[in-house]
């Protein structure tokens, strides 16, 4: 069985951002919304100022607590794991935005619906990277078939990202790393 | 449209394409990427025939074109262009190219809102009061009409166009952009701002160390043992270089950074320094006197390689010590020593030198002194080695569109002009009757405010905003008003647009023809019209073109440009032998099949140690350097004294190019505003807290920004990054970056650098 997931080292990540650009342009999203962002890691986690990120988007959950709240069954989990939101079921209530604890959905004021990452699954599908994967020039953003995965480097619930595993977030972390420093004495 | 896709597959990634760049594997953890795919089955929820993200429509659905990023970056991405309707849908990389292996960058990836933002200049205008923001439509006749009688009054009243003034720079590489200055060339004899503000002083230090700037292939630093970068910041600003970097690491190579920034490619290094600004030279020359007590130089390859050598370590062992190498550069003696045992003790090891480390007014001196440590240790000339810089190998196109004679009887500048730039091939400094008047683009206000017999009358500014790059903003201002006449071609009203009497649309370059290639690496990449031109936009060399048309219809004789002409077909005069030899390709069609890089016969650049020098060998002592004034002798060069009391850098931004893509609302999601780093300790002492408005001043003039406290700048050091305008804020670094020249740069592209990185400010709570 197939279970993907996103696997975000933050040792290899550059914050480049190129892979929340990507999402943008791949489904032409409205100036004001992004499903994907880097998240600087707070200075209590990584001593230096946004000089180390999480990518994130939707996390995928085992449980997802979108899916739960949503009155329309406007979210769906398929087999292999991914979340899909049908933005043309969706009647704009939010309760997913209240729900989620990672701030993975997304209110279209505009168009009166919420919308979210859908792992990019249309290209999955097709044999395709997501293309926030596609677009990460250091492999730090990595799809994964959790099932098959060799978590022993990895963390689930870093410092920084919510301790849910009531919902069971399928992102998994490699944290980052800091060199050695030689700083002028001034 | 017959296409492969240019989808990086799955299985590809984890099956052959492994085995063909086996440092992917090794960065690919077991288990990542399944290779089936998704089934469609659901496990919780209904409704899965109605599924809808609004993204990837599967691939029959799209034309796809070739598309090449023309923007001012080591990387320059061959694109895909996922084309719908006639629409541009999205953009992803050319998995063509191993360097950027199907990726772009977020700027790259922000392309198709350039395309269609609401902000794009659509029409010709014309601005009643500069400043003003009083912009009228106007028909292209009209636009043209105006700039022909104009051009022609000029030439009436002085007698030549030396009165016309054109400066343009990197807005776009395409070669046929080139047609800017063709446009020029083809009236007549003009003034040209000539130079570059970049790299000019490195430019220069490698031609006279080695007689080219050259580097190796980017992509065999995978093999290198040990990997300084000093003074570049990869992570911003060539995001694809990286994987060679960590690939390197992976195989045991230590990364070390030096900056005078813990940049976020420091973040990444084994090790890291905090280099003073422009100390540059003084621990190169300590790294070197080291080399020498420790008796670590490469003495075969220097006995049969180098020229003056004998003569610079005498001047180490008088001049140098390790001690005041670390007063200079307040890198600790032990750390100096260490890292240059290390670097010394493998092979091959390199230096990557950042465009960064020669903006300063001892720039092109502390390049000499860099490239002289690279090649005491024997690396130069070795695949995974050598002091990296830049190259402009793959650039021998035909420059047709540059190339055109002036009129019958024009008449010109009868002095002898250098280089026209670092790209120009021409016949600098050869007698000839008439030329055109060279001014230094980096002194654009100060040499419009000087010039006489005639002075600048009328401006052409193409693939430049001056307002938003060039230096000490406010004097531009102040000469711009001696000008009748300024013309901008341009996509946005950006700053210069502002300060505009016309304003001529322009095509992005999903809507032209062009080809383009990289200084840094060997990939060559066409740009097919991927979409018709929106609006009544027309490319650079179209509008040279309808200008050529309009002026010969007023008075025959007066523009040489062809006055009609075929974008497709103009891209395809650009191509000759040599360049289809370099590549090993018969036409220019076979690269509609995704980039092409060039066969080198080594991945090293100097790899037959045949130098380009006077000597034919590496020259620590230049007398061609001594010409053009600097001392012969690679030799430590007195930096800047501070004019303010903190040092004020101003480096490139990850969110733009220099002035474009920050502007765009999709990049303002992730870069709302413009901000001025600066450290606790400093921020503490100005009483100046996280998220408070500032104000940032010096002799030139002061900006208002706000602070963000951070340790990732040195207590002495203001940062803010370049390229800022819109959103409703005036907010733009070069008011406070005066015109001080680099040492180096004359030789090679015509005029000096800019010493961007010496400059100086005051900062207080707003």
């Amino acid at each position: 069985m197939t279970r993907y997931a996103f696997y975000v080292n933050a040792e290899l990540c550059i914050g480049c951002s190129s892979c929340g650009m990507a999402c943008k342009n791949q489904y032409d999203l409205e100036p004001g919304i992004v499903w994907r962002k880097l998240y600087p890691l707070s200075e209590e986690i990584y001593p230096y100022k946004d000089r180390a990120f999480f990518s994130l988007a939707c996390n995928h959950c085992d449980q997802p607590a979108c899916l739960e709240g949503c009155p329309v069954s406007a979210y769906t989990q398929r087999e292999d794991g991914i979340v899909v939101h049908n933005q043309d079921a969706c009647i704009g209530c939010r309760n997913c935005l209240r729900n989620c604890p990672f701030g993975a959905p997304r209110y279209n004021a505009a168009e009166g619906h919420v919308e979210k990452c859908s792992m990019c699954w249309e290209r999955i599908d097709e044999g395709l990277l997501p293309a926030c994967v596609q677009a990460c020039p250091t492999t730090a953003l990595q799809l994964i078939d959790l099932d098959a995965f060799d978590g022993s480097e990895t963390v689930q619930y870093p410092p920084g990202f919510p301790n849910r595993p009531d919902i069971a977030p399928s992102t998994c972390f490699k944290l980052p790393a800091v060199p050695v420093i030689v700083r002028r004495d001034v | 449209m017959q296409e492969k896709t240019g989808n990086t597959n799955i299985r590809q990634t984890l099956g052959n394409q492994v085995s063909r760049r086996d440092f992917l594997k090794m960065l690919i953890a077991a288990g990542t990427i399944a290779a089936i795919p998704g089934s469609g089955l659901l496990r919780k929820g209904v409704g899965a025939s109605a599924l809808s993200s609004g993204g990837y429509e599967g691939k029959e659905a799209y034309q796809i074109f070739h598309n090449a990023c023309p923007r001012n970056c080591y990387d320059t991405c061959g694109i895909l262009s996922y084309v719908k309707d006639g629409v541009l849908k999205y953009v992803e990389g050319d998995p063509a190219s191993t360097f950027t292996h199907g990726g772009l960058c977020v700027k790259g990836y922000s392309y198709p809102r350039s395309v269609y933002s609401p902000d794009r200049i659509k029409y010709p205008m014309k601005q009643e009061g500069r400043g003003s923001g009083n912009w009228k439509r106007i028909s292209w006749d009209e636009a043209l009409d105006t700039i022909a009688n104009k051009i022609l009054e000029i030439k009436e009243k002085d007698g030549s166009l030396l009165g016309l003034g054109m400066t343009k720079y990197s807005g776009n590489f395409g070669i046929t952009h080139y047609g800017v200055e063709g446009t020029m060339s083809s009236l007549g004899y003009t003034t040209r701002f000539v130079g570059t503000p970049c790299w000019p002083a490195g430019i220069d230090a490698q031609n006279f160390d080695m007689g080219n700037m050259w580097c190796n292939d980017p992509e065999d630093m995978a093999q290198s043992k040990y990997v300084i970068v000093w003074g570049a910041n990869p992570c911003t600003n060539s995001i694809h270089s990286m994987k060679y970097i960590y690939e390197a690491k992976k195989r045991g190579a230590k990364v070390v950074v030096i900056d005078p920034v813990f940049t976020q490619t420091a973040a990444k290094a084994d090790e890291y320094w905090e280099i003073k600004p422009g100390a540059d030279g003084a621990l190169a020359l300590g790294m070197a006197r080291h080399l020498l007590d420790m008796k670590l130089e490469d003495k075969t390859w220097l006995e049969e390689n180098a020229e003056g050598y004998s003569e610079f370590a005498s001047y180490l062992r008088r001049e140098i010590t390790l001690e005041w190498a670390s007063e200079q550069s307040g890198i600790p003696v032990e750390n100096i020593k260490r890292v240059t045992e290390e670097f010394a003790a493998v092979k091959p090891a390199t230096i990557w030198l950042g465009y960064g480390l020669q903006r300063h007014v001892n720039g092109g001196a502390n390049v000499r002194a860099i490239d002289a440590f690279v090649a005491m240790t024997g690396n130069i000339g070795k695949v995974g080695g050598g002091a990296r810089y830049g190259h402009l190998f793959t650039w021998g196109f035909n420059y047709n569109a540059l190339v055109q004679s002036a009129p019958e009887g024009s008449k010109g500048y009868t002095g002898k002009t250098g280089p026209m730039g670092e790209f120009d091939t021409g016949q600098g400094g050869e007698a000839a009757t008439y030329t055109d008047r060279a001014f230094n683009i980096n002194k654009i206000a100060q040499e419009i405010m000087d010039a006489q017999d005639p002075p600048v009358r009328m401006l052409w500014v193409a693939n430049k905003n001056v307002l938003s790059q060039d230096f000490d903003r406010n004097k531009i201002i102040e000469a711009f008003k001696k000008l009748d006449l300024i013309v901008v071609v341009d996509l946005f009203f950006n700053p210069t647009v502002e300060q505009a009497d016309i304003v001529l649309p322009t095509t992005t370059l999903f809507e032209d023809w062009t080809v383009n290639v990289s200084y840094w690496h060997y990939w060559m990449s066409i740009n097919e019209q991927a979409v018709a031109p929106l609006y009544e936009t027309k490319s650079d060399i179209e509008i040279a073109s309808a200008l050529s048309a309009k002026l010969n219809s007023i008075k025959a004789g007066s523009c040489t440009f062809p006055e009609n002409i075929d974008p497709k077909e103009m891209m395809v005069k650009e191509f000759n032998d040599g360049i289809y030899s370099l590549f090993g390709i018969k036409s220019w069609e076979d690269l509609k099949q995704g980039a092409r890089k060039a066969k080198l016969a080594s991945s090293a650049s100097w790899s037959d140690n045949k130098f380009g020098t006077p000597s034919g060998k590496y020259e620590f002592k230049s007398s061609l350097a001594e010409e053009y004034g600097h001392t012969a002798l690679v030799k430590y060069k007195e930096p800047r004294k501070p004019y303010a009391t903190y040092r004020l850098l101003t480096p490139h931004l990850k969110y733009g190019l220099h002035s474009q893509f920050q502007n765009l609302d999709w990049m303002l999601d992730y870069n709302p505003e413009p901000l001025v780093y600066i450290h606790p300790k400093l921020a503490r002492e100005k009483g100046i807290a996280d998220g408070d408005m500032t104000r940032v001043y010096n002799k030139l003039g002061e900006v208002k920004v706000k602070a963000s406290v951070s340790d990732i700048v040195p207590v002495d050091t203001l940062l803010m990054y370049e390229g800022w305008y819109g959103a409703n804020n005036a907010f733009n670094v070069n008011i406070l970056v005066d015109d001080e020249s680099s040492d180096m740069g004359k030789f090679k592209t015509g005029a000096p650098g800019v010493a961007i990185h010496d400059q100086f400010a005051e900062i207080e709570k707003a």
